[in-house]
Order: structure tokens, then sequence, then C-alpha cells
């Protein structure tokens, strides 16, 4: 059979078509960005997200059964629209990894003046390109669904539904949520009560709940040594800097060509210093730092170098041995393994609660989850205020429902893999 | 357990591995090749265990410990290939580059530095990193299947056949990279409170992700063109390799 070249434009519409609308799309969300600049979020709050996406579902629903019957609806639902409407996004996201994102509120006056500012560039995931191009694919999802549910159905439909109900949830409920999210952040002293928190831009904001800190403590690993050029103060070899973590006294390690051997160590100890020697003592008061007595010797050495390292504190100086005119051994500041806030937690109707806070470890109260954010990284170990950041996101239910589903799908896909084709 | 250890380890499974691989060549039944690369892999999987309990922690944190996965699961995801379509090939495929990245590591072992910051100590740290380098190795072979296919597009006898290899391959890579993602999200939520901050590494994923949703979505057309397809599939890979 002859195949005739279809023109452009003439049904049923293919990949030329869904390049051409993807495009028209983007043009026109280009066209808005100049326009009006990034979309603002916070116009989108409860309600008017939640009213905005029931009418966007219901509006893509009804239209659906409508033009049931029409090609354009057909098209919709085929993947001659998906794949250009999955490409031109594609390549809104490279442009995105290619440019540095700037975070919320940061001041318009901090943006550079030039071309990629005046398209949103800077701020990709509130630019109407963005965001119309997320709209278009989640329309396409929908119709996908809707067309499914009303054909024959299979077992392998199954996988489908998974994998395009997750998605939609989770994109969905993602950018319609952005704007509840709340995220802030509290300082706390060592014995005191707090309530009051900061928002992004600094605004003061007063919580349904009040957090005691009782305790705030830092687990650290043990110290590391490394060899570095006394004159540039970088770690060698400079490609890829070795060190040594310390593992026991009488230990030996070999380090960028020197044979190290631990000889003294000083968990906590305090530096004696006259006019020409350094020494290290036990010292447990606070500020104490750690020590490291250890003897050096490489094969352009005459003889053995020996003597003191410790990475210092907020009172204490760091210690380098030197072992010839260009290079030393010397102590990282000990890296940390954990840090825990132990917390007494209040509520408004009198409930008091009492919780280890960690990294990866929040605590959930009264629909706020707590997490470790940082200390006074200044005094390290000593620090004695923690810093909390709060964040309530009342949508998360929505996309853990898509993420779940989506895990499901991709559990389906990897099982049943592809459907095997018949070829012609 | 310690890398001294390693050479013992790795020689001991390659040899199984490659027993293997040849064997997958010389019979028709399934049972020698099998056995042969689930003892290697389970030779290999002890040092791996062994070193992960010495060092109190999972070995993924330097380049050397990501690798020692690397040389796991090549051998692993060539089993399941094997065992699932029967390609001979495959075995050999897996064993070679296996020892790639075992030979790099005896070379060159990188050893050093021990520690584990705080926002890494999540139990899903483990399985998302785990389940990317899975799909590295999955997605890998379907980039090498791509390739060949683009090369020798000519001479191929059985085109449907080597792009149902494809399909496969990509259905199993697409599901590990979205299970991979979504558990580093749930991660992320856990350590830094919000499930997708779209930074670097996020939009990159994210775009390898549309990648390969663009190759299962072009393919799902009879019609479609076998060269774009995996023109499709070998960016989607260049994408995969910036995140
Ligand atoms: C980005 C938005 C998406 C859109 C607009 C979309 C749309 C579509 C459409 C229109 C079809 C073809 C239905 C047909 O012709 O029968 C399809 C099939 C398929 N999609 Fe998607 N999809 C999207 C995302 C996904 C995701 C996230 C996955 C999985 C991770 C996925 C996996 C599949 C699979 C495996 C098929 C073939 C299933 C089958 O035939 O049973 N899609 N999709």
């Amino acid at each position: 059979m002859d195949q005739q070249k279809k023109i452009i434009w003439q049904t049923p519409w293919e990949y030329r078509e869904g390049f051409s609308v993807a495009l028209g799309i983007a043009l026109t969300a280009l066209l808005l960005q100049l326009l009006l600049g990034n979309v603002d979020p916070s116009q989108f709050r409860f309600p008017v997200n939640v009213i905005f996406g029931a009418v966007f579902l219901a509006g893509v629903a009804l239209a659906f059964f409508i033009f049931r019957r029409k090609a354009f609806i057909r098209w919709l639902s085929s993947v001659y629209s998906t794949v250009p409407a999955i490409a031109v996004l594609l390549g809104v996201i490279i442009v995105m990894g290619l440019t540095p994102q700037l975070p919320d509120g940061t001041m318009e006056v901090a943006f550079p003046e030039n071309v990629f500012t005046k398209m949103g560039w800077y701020r990709m995931t509130t630019s109407w390109v963005f965001l119309f191009l997320c709209f278009y694919l989640l329309m396409l999802i929908e119709f996908a669904l809707l067309k499914r549910i009303t054909t024959k159905q299979s077992w392998r439909n199954i996988g489908f539904y998974l994998n395009h109900t997750g998605l939609l949830l989770a994109l969905l409920g993602g950018i319609l949520g952005s704007a509840d999210i709340q995220r802030l952040t509290m300082t706390v002293k060592e014995g005191n009560v707090e309530w009051r928190a900061l928002d992004r831009t600094g605004g003061l904001r007063e919580l349904p709940v009040a957090i005691e800190l009782d305790t705030f403590t830092i687990e650290e690993y043990p110290p590391k040594l490394v060899v570095i050029d006394t004159h540039s103060g970088k770690m060698l070899p400079e490609k890829q800097p070795e060190n040594y973590v310390y593992g026991g006294v009488g230990e030996k390690t070999a380090l960028n060509g020197n044979h190290i051997e631990i000889l003294e160590y000083l968990p906590q100890a305090g530096m004696v210093q006259d006019s020409n020697f350094v020494n290290f003592v036990p010292y447990f008061t606070e500020g104490a730092t750690t020590a490291l007595k250890i003897r050096v010797t490489n094969p352009n050495l005459k003889a053995p170098v020996e003597g003191w390292v410790s990475n210092g504190s907020f009172i204490f100086p760091y210690q380098v041995l030197y072992v010839d005119s260009v290079s030393g051994i010397a102590m990282p500041v000990n890296e940390v393994k954990k840090y825990t806030s132990k917390v007494t937690v209040f509520t408004e109707d009198g409930r008091a609660e009492k919780a280890d806070i960690e990294v990866n470890k929040p605590l959930s109260i009264e629909n706020w989850v707590i997490y470790q954010l940082s200390y006074d990284e200044t005094k390290g170990k000593y620090s004695d205020i923690s810093v909390f950041e709060l964040v309530r996101d009342p949508w998360l239910k929505i996309v853990y429902a898509g993420i779940i589903l989506l895990m499901a799908g991709a559990l389906f896909l990897f099982i049943a893999g592809p459907k095997k084709r018949v070829y012609v | 357990m310690t890398w001294d250890s390693f050479i013992y380890f790795a020689v001991s499974a390659l040899v199984l591995w490659s027993a293997g691989a040849f064997l997958a060549f010389k019979t028709d039944r399934k049972l020698l090749p099998v056995l042969l690369t689930v003892m290697g892999l389970a030779v290999f999987f002890a040092f791996i265990a062994g070193l992960w309990h010495s060092l109190e922690r999972p070995p993924l944190r330097t380049m050397g410990e990501t690798r020692l996965w690397y040389s796991f699961f090549l051998p692993a995801a060539g089993l399941i290939t094997y065992l699932r379509w029967r390609y001979k090939w495959i075995l050999s495929f897996s064993a070679v580059s296996s020892a790639v990245f075992i030979v790099i590591n005896i070379a060159k072992p990188d050893i050093h530095n021990k520690t584990l910051m705080p926002a890494l100590q999540s139990p899903w740290f483990t399985p998302h990193v785990i389940i990317y380098i899975f799909s590295y190795a999955v997605l890998g072979a379907a980039t090498i299947v791509a390739v060949y296919y683009l090369i020798r597009e000519k001479k191929i006898t059985d085109k449907p056949r080597l792009m149902h290899m494809s399909d496969n391959l990509v259905y199993i890579g697409t599901a590990l990279i979205t299970l991979g993602m979504l558990m580093g999200a749930i991660w992320a939520k856990a350590a830094w409170g919000h499930y997708w901050s779209w930074d670097p590494k996020e939009t990159w994923a994210a775009a390898t992700w549309l990648g390969y949703l663009l190759y299962i979505h072009y393919r799902i057309r009879r019609t479609s063109s076998n060269k774009i397809s995996m023109y499709t599939l070998i960016f989607a890979f260049l994408l995969l390799q910036i995140c």
C-alpha cells in the first residue's frame, strides 16, 4: 500500500502535532512569564489550591466525557501527545540542571540582569513555563487514565493504573501543596523553653507547641590525621587527600610517603606552652581539645620527628607537627557522628512529651515535624544551643500516597516486564 | 575483614563467574552456569558482608567501596537476565565488566576515611544507593545493546529480538531508578525536611527518569523507529552519568 504523506494538523494527529502543541504551550507560558514574572506561590495557599486542583481535575474529566469520541481527545490520551510533552519538559529540566537555582525568598535585586532572569530560569519551579508544562502533563495523564478505565480491562492494566495514578497524585500534590508548606527555624538554649520561630523572611511566629531543650550532646568520630602542604595548607596528595582515622595507641600507618606511629592519645586535652615548648596534658573542662602524640619517619629524614598534633577548640589553637620545610601532619576538625537534642515538647492542651531529636530522627507532633537542624558551630561539641527546623506540610499524605503507588507500579514493571509486541 | 583479603575473594569469585560464563556457551542446560555464578556471588558478598561488619557501617562511603557493589551487582544483573531470557553472552559480559571494577580496586584501593555524616545515617540510605548502583548496571547493559544496534544495524538479522531485549532491560532499569529515586525522596524528607528540593542531583535524577519514560512511551507504537529508540536510550544514559 502506498503511504501518503500526511500534512501537519490533518487528523489523525501524531508526533509533529504533539511537538507543536507542547512547544506552543511553552511559548505561551514564556509570554506570561515576560509579562508577569514568576508565579508567587503565596497566591495559591489553601483554599485556592484545593479549588484550583478540584476544578482542574473535574474540568479534564468533563472534557473527556463530553468529547470522548472526538479525535483530539483520543490524541490527548495517546503517546503522540505524551512523548513530545515529556521531551519538552525534559528540555526545561535540563536547562534547570545547567543554571544555578536560587532559593525562594531571594531578593529580586540579587538576580543577575540578563535574559535568563526575565525568563524565570533561576527559579524554574515557579516559572510559568515549568508549571504550564507540568499541568499539561497532568492533563495528559488524566486523559490516559480515563481512556484506560473506559476500555477493555486486562491484568496488565494494574501496572498502568499504579504508575499513572501515582504520578498524578505525587505531582499534583507536590505542586499545589508547595504553597501551604511552612518551614520555620527555632533556636533553643539549654535549659530554656521556646515557642517562637523565624520564617524564611525573618518574621517571628508563635507556635502551638513549645520546646524545652534539656540537653544537647554531640558524638564525634575518632580524630583523623592528614599530611598538609605547610605553605598552602592544602591536604596531600592534592588530587585525592589521604587520611588516617585513629584506631588505637601503637598503630602504624602510611600517609603520603610518611610512616606514622601513634604514641599517645588524649581525647580530652589541654595545651601547655612556654616560649619554645608545646605539650598536651589531660584536661577535663569545657573547651578541651583532642591530641595525638606521633612519631614520623620517611626516607628523606635523618631522624624521626616526634610531637603532638591537635585540632584545637574554641579556647586552644590547633597544632601541626612539621615534618620538613614543606609538609606537616595536621588533625582536621573531628567529624560529627551524631548530635542529639533531648527535649520536652509542650502542647497547648497541656500535654508534655519527652523525646530525643536527631538528624534523620525528627519528631512529629500536632501537624508539625521537628527536625534537628544545627547548633553553635563555633563551639562545636560544647554548643549549648540547638537549632530546630519545624515543618508543616498538610499535603504530604497525598504526595506519599502517590509515591507508594509509584513504587508499587515500579515493582509491577520489574516483575511483568514489557508487553511482547507482535511485529509486522 | 579488611581490604587485605580482598584479592583472594575477588579472584575466587572471578574464577567462578568465568567458569559459569564459559559453560553458558557450552551447555543448553542452565543449571551449571547458574550454580557457578551464584557461588561466585556468595563468595564476593561474603567479603562485602565481612567488610560491612568490621567497618560497622555499610561500605558505601568511598569510591572503592562503591566499586565493590558494582562488581557484585553486574554479575547479579547478568544472572537475572540469563535466567529470564537465556542470552548466552550476558554472563561473559557481566563477568568482564565486573572484572574491570575489581582490577581498579586492586590497583588503586581507595580505602581511606571511615566516617559517615549524620544525614547519611538513615535506613533508606543503603537501599537507595544500592538500588541506584544496580540500575546503573542494568541500564548500562541496555546502552550497550543500543550502541551495538546502531553500529551493526545492517547486519542484524533478528531485530525484534534485540529490541525486545532492550525493552526488557529498560523496564527493569527504570523500575529500579524509580524505586531508588523515591526512596531518596523519603530519606530526604526524614533528613532535610522536604522530599524534593530540586537540588542539582535531584534535578538530573528527574531528567534521567524522564529520558527513560520517553523511551518506554515511544516504544508503545509499533511503527516507532528502532533507531530513534536507541538514540533515546543513549541520551538517557548520558543524563544518568550526570546525576
Ligand atoms: C509523565 C506523564 C505520563 C503520561 C502523560 C503518560 C501517558 C501514557 C500513555 C498515553 C500511555 C499509552 C496508553 C496506550 O496507548 O495504551 C502510557 C503507557 C504506559 N506508561 Fe505512561 N504516562 C506517564 C508517566 C508514566 C510513568 C511515570 C510510568 C512508569 C514509571 C509510565 C509507564 C507506562 C507504561 C509501562 C505504559 C505501557 C503500559 C501498558 O501498555 O500497559 N508512564 N502512558
